[in-house]
Parts: structure tokens; C-alpha cells; sequence
């Protein structure tokens, strides 16, 4: 993994910087309607990748996306009027990685269903915190955005963003870090024993890998001109990254990347096409694909690069 | 004790009512061949995982190279040259042989240096124990036997002072069993690490080893030269049955 890998680094990131430069030329091409709809498209990338980077090599089920999304949002909603959108997408992502950090020290012994259900229950925590400080503190309960930047400002944002997200992802997966990573979701003991601060391992890449839900909560903030805790810390938008990132492969780069498109459309064409049943059908297509795919989307590739090579 | 590499005080753990280890000392010198016997249930596995510091000791201390590491996380250990393998051998099953020897390479091995520098890569470390050609196959498709072997070759990666080797012999043929005899001495005399060997199979064992250690019920009852301890009246009657016969017959 660590030699062969670290040679492909280069090419990945140069692969990754040439799409980047395509994808940004998408706001002058296409319409405000599909560039809504590529601007999802980005975000689930770029929540499945950083999902993916923590959770897919050590085998973990975080639930909390939904909390680092929310508070990323919650530092646009609070500081946008007093600085740049760019310095509230830092901040988002920093209180993101700080929170993480935080709640790692606390919960990252727990396993299995154990830590999916305290992570999920941290994050309507963080939800019914939020929403009481602003019912007390500001005697509000939401918060109107005023002077948003404009949808190509936010489309280049949450590009750069999920290009940093992929890039950190592969550069994670070649180093000491990853390696390490993937020791503990083979056999944590046998990688402590074997020298591994397993406790501050997890911790950094945990916080590392929570740093995009909270920028891209606090980029994506303003295309909401009103803000409520009900709406950022939306468990959907955590549910929706653990799926798609299961979906296409957690243990692959490109499967998160691939099953967010396919995701964004398809779940954009079943609210078109069935704005009643589209859950449903979602729901479904959930079920057929966890039944007879376990390993992915990116096991169908695997499988055949295998079988050709 | 002031020049021991590895030093256990009155180690005890106990599980509710239950008392797996008692009291036991042990005191290991550098490059020293150590052989721990005793009946199933005696506790050699449970002092095993004191001594790496995967399970914390109830009672006693534990001193590796003058540092007391009681009650320390097992990467400490590992840290301070303490490696060892697991009975049911824990490779990485999805890594390639030489990745699980590169882990350990890459983590425990960098944080220390040793003294045998010919021996601080993956096809050395997997040449020596003859798995050369299986580096690039996934650990968890070796067969066990060769699984142990490899686990033996991811404690080498460790760089270890101190070897803990928990039945690495288990289920092997009488010629195998012989060859991970050999294999134990060599590390110890090419490397110069020591190595506490915790084996059922008492005779091999006894013929290997410099000094050996008897737990029964958790307590230590003898430590010395094989040759005196398999005589004691104590280690017999803790022996009641064939491996009795085995031991006299090392005798």
C-alpha cells in the first residue's frame, strides 16, 4: 500500500487539479438550474470523500456530519456580517475539526453501532444546544442572511473545497497516517502493540476529516436565506453522506466521488419524476443495492480491473 | 534486577473472583532464552498480555529497561522494544504479507534503533522466515501455518529487545515444530534479542531454551535450568497425566 501507492500520489493530484480546472469553467456553460444541481453534486463528494477518509480504513459508522455541517453553518449565520465569506468558510471548517477533535477524545473508544448512535445523538445535542442559545441569548429562532454572495462565488467555494477535500483524501491514504488508519480497522490492538498511539490517531484524522463538513456547511449557508438549527443540523444531509459513501465503496476514493453524481441526479430526477414517491423509490434502490452490492459500487470495477488484469 | 531489560513484580490480575495471575516475578536479561510452561488455564497467556501492556495488571509492576511502564498503553510498550504475537496469529488480513511487516516497520521499528542493521527491511525480515515469494499475498489467505510464521516476522518488524512468542508452534508437525525451535534460537543468536516462549509442547521447548519458567493456577512454581526444574516433585504433580511423561523424558 505504501510503496506502489506513494508513487501514484503526483498523477492523482494532477488528475484532480485538471478536472478542478474543467469544473470551473461550469458556471459560464450551464444554467442556473444544473448548475444548482452540479453545486450539489460537489457537496456530497466532497462530505462522501471526507467521510470516507476517517470512517472508510478504520471501519467506523459516524453519524455526526450532520453536527460539523450545522455548526459550519451556524458560523456563517453568526459572523457573515462582520467578515469576508471566505474567512466565515475557514472558521466553519476550523470549529468543524475543533468540535470533532472535542468529541473524539471523548467517544472514539466506543465501536460499532455504539459510537453511530452516541455520534447521532451528539448531533441533535449540538442541534438542541444551538437552538437554546438562541432562544435565550438572542431571543431568535433563526437568522435571515442578508448580502449573499453570488451562486457562481458559492459554486468556485464548494469546488475548491471538495478539490481539497480529494486531494487531503489521497495524500491521507499514501502516508503514515492512512497506513496507520488502516491497521486500526484491520486490528486496533495489533496496531497499538505494534507502536501506534491508536488514541491520537484516531483523534487528528477524525478532526481532519471534519474540517469539510464545516466549511461546507458554512459555504453552503447562504444559499439559505433563512437560517434555523432545524434545517442545518438536518440528520438527511448525515444519512445521506454515510449512504452514498457505502454505496459507492468508503475503502475507495473514486466510489464516494462517482455514487455522489449518481445520487444528486438520481434523487433530482425522482423529485421531478415522483415528487410523492421519490423517497420511496430512494428507499428501495437503497435496499436492492445494499442486498446485492455489500462491497460498493467501486467493487463492480474492482471486480472487473481483476478479471482483466 | 538494576541491569534487567524486562522486570515483573508481583503481577497479578484477577477477573471478578477469578485469580488468572498471582504474584508473579520475573526478571529477563538481555538476550536471554526464557521457556514458560504450564498446564491450559495456568495463565502464561493472561502474564503475556501484561508484560505488552494489553491488559493492565490488578496488582504489581512492570519495569522494561528501567522505565516503569505500569499501567501504560501497549504503543509504549511496543515503543520501548516490548513485541510480541498472539496465539490466533493477528496479521492484517487485508494487507499484503509485506505490508504487515512494514507496519510494524513503519511504527514500532522507526521509533527505535537497533543494534542488527542488515535486519531492518521487508524482504530480509520475510526471507529469514522463508515467506519471500508471499509478500504481495493477502495475510489472511497464507495458510495458519504460515500465518504464524508471519506474525513472528511482524514482532521482528517491531525491532523488539524483548520477543513474547505465545505458541507460535501450535498445530505444527513434529519437523515444523523442530524448525520454529531452530528459528527461535537463531533470532536470539543472530539478533540478540531475548525471547519468552510460551509452548505446550514441553519437550521441544525444554531442549531449547536456557531457563524455564513453571506457572500452575497462576502462581509461579519453579524457575531455573530445564534440566533441575523438570525433576521438582511440584512441576510433576502440576504435570499429573502425558505431559508429565513428556516432561521426564526432557529430563
Amino acid at each position: 500500500m505504501n510503496g506502489r501507492g506513494k508513487r501514484r500520489v503526483p498523477l492523482a493530484l494532477a488528475i484532480t487539479l485538471g478536472c478542478g480546472a474543467l469544473l470551473a469553467t461550469l458556471p459560464w456553460v450551464l444554467s442556473d438550474f444544473l448548475l444548482a444541481l452540479a453545486l450539489s453534486c460537489l457537496m456530497y463528494a466532497a462530505l462522501a470523500v471526507s467521510w470516507s477518509m476517517f470512517c472508510g480504513p478504520t471501519h467506523y459508522l459516524s453519524l455526526a456530519t450532520s453536527a460539523f455541517f450545522g455548526l459550519g453553518a451556524y458560523v456563517t449565520a453568526w459572523g457573515l456580517e462582520s467578515m469576508p465569506y471566505g474567512l466565515a468558510v475557514l472558521g466553519g471548517g476550523l470549529l468543524g475539526a475543533a468540535f470533532a477533535a472535542l468529541i473524539g477524545l471523548a467517544v472514539l473508544h466506543l465501536r460499532g453501532a455504539y459510537f453511530a448512535v452516541i455520534t447521532f445523538g451528539l448531533t441533535e445535542l449540538t442541534l438542541h444546544s444551538i437552538t437554546y442559545v438562541e432562544k435565550t441569548t438572542f431571543e431568535t429562532a433563526g437568522r435571515i442572511i442578508s448580502d449573499a454572495p453570488e451562486t457562481p462565488v458559492i459554486y468556485w467555494t464548494v469546488l475548491a473545497l471538495t478539490l481539497l477535500a480529494v486531494a487531503t483524501a489521497i495524500v491521507v491514504r499514501a502516508s503514515r497516517l492512512g497506513f496507520a488508519l488502516a491497521g486500526i480497522g484491520g486490528d486496533e490492538e495489533r496496531a497499538q502493540t505494534l507502536g501506534v498511539n491508536t488514541r491520537r490517531v484516531k483523534v487528528i484524522a477524525f478532526a481532519l476529516s471534519a474540517f469539510f463538513p464545516g466549511a461546507l456547511g458554512a459555504a453552503m449557508a447562504v444559499r439559505w436565506t433563512y437560517i434555523e438549527p432545524m434545517s442545518v443540523f438536518n440528520p438527511f444531509i448525515g444519512f445521506q453522506t454515510v449512504l452514498i459513501a457505502m454505496v459507492g465503496g468508503a475503502h475507495t476514493l473514486l466510489g464516494p466521488i462517482l455514487s455522489s453524481v449518481f445520487f444528486s441526479l438520481l434523487t433530482e430526477f425522482l423529485r421531478l419524476r415522483f415528487p410523492y414517491a421519490f423517497l420511496i423509490v430512494l428507499g428501495l434502490l437503497l435496499v436492492v443495492l445494499v442486498l446485492y452490492l455489500p462491497g460498493g459500487l467501486a467493487s463492480l470495477f474492482l471486480r472487473r480491473a481483476r478479471t482483466h488484469g | 534486577m538494576a541491569e534487567s531489560l524486562l522486570s515483573a513484580r508481583g503481577v497479578s490480575v484477577r477477573f471478578g473472583g477469578l485469580v488468572a495471575v498471582n504474584g508473579v516475578d520475573l526478571d529477563l536479561s538481555a538476550g536471554e532464552l526464557v521457556g514458560i510452561i504450564g498446564p491450559n488455564g495456568a495463565g502464561k497467556t493472561t502474564f503475556f498480555h501484561t508484560l505488552s501492556g494489553v491488559l493492565k495488571p490488578t496488582e504489581g509492576r512492570l519495569v522494561v529497561a528501567g522505565d516503569d511502564l505500569t499501567g501504560r498503553a501497549p504503543h509504549v510498550y511496543a515503543a520501548h522494544g516490548v513485541a510480541r504475537t498472539f496465539q490466533t496469529p493477528r496479521v492484517f488480513r487485508d494487507m499484503g504479507a509485506g505490508d504487515n511487516v512494514r507496519f510494524a516497520l513503519e511504527f514500532a521499528g522507526r521509533l527505535r534503533k537497533h543494534k542488527h542493521d542488515a535486519f531492518d527491511d521487508v524482504e530480509t525480515i520475510l526471507g529469514f522466515l522463508g515467506l519471500a515469494e508471499a509478500a504481495a499475498v493477502p495475510a489472511g489467505a497464507l495458510t495458519p501455518a504460515r500465518q504464524r510464521l508471519l506474525e513472528i516476522g511482524v514482532a521482528l518488524g517491531a525491532r523488539p529487545r524483548v520477543l513474547l512468542l505465545d505458541e507460535v508452534a501450535a498445530g505444527l508437525t513434529q519437523t515444523e515444530l523442530d524448525a520454529t525451535a531452530q528459528l527461535i534460537r537463531k533470532v536470539r543468536d543472530e539478533l540478540g534479542v531475548a525471547v519468552i516462549w510460551i509452548e505446550h509442547a514441553v519437550r521441544v521447548l525444554m531442549n531449547t531454551v536456557e531457563r524455564v519458567v513453571v506457572l500452575h493456577q497462576g502462581a509461579k512454581i519453579a524457575d531455573g535450568d530445564p534440566r533441575v526444574v523438570a525433576k521438582l516433585p511440584a512441576v510433576i504433580e502440576a504435570y499429573l497425566g502425558d505431559e508429565a511423561a513428556a516432561v521426564s523424558v526432557a529430563a
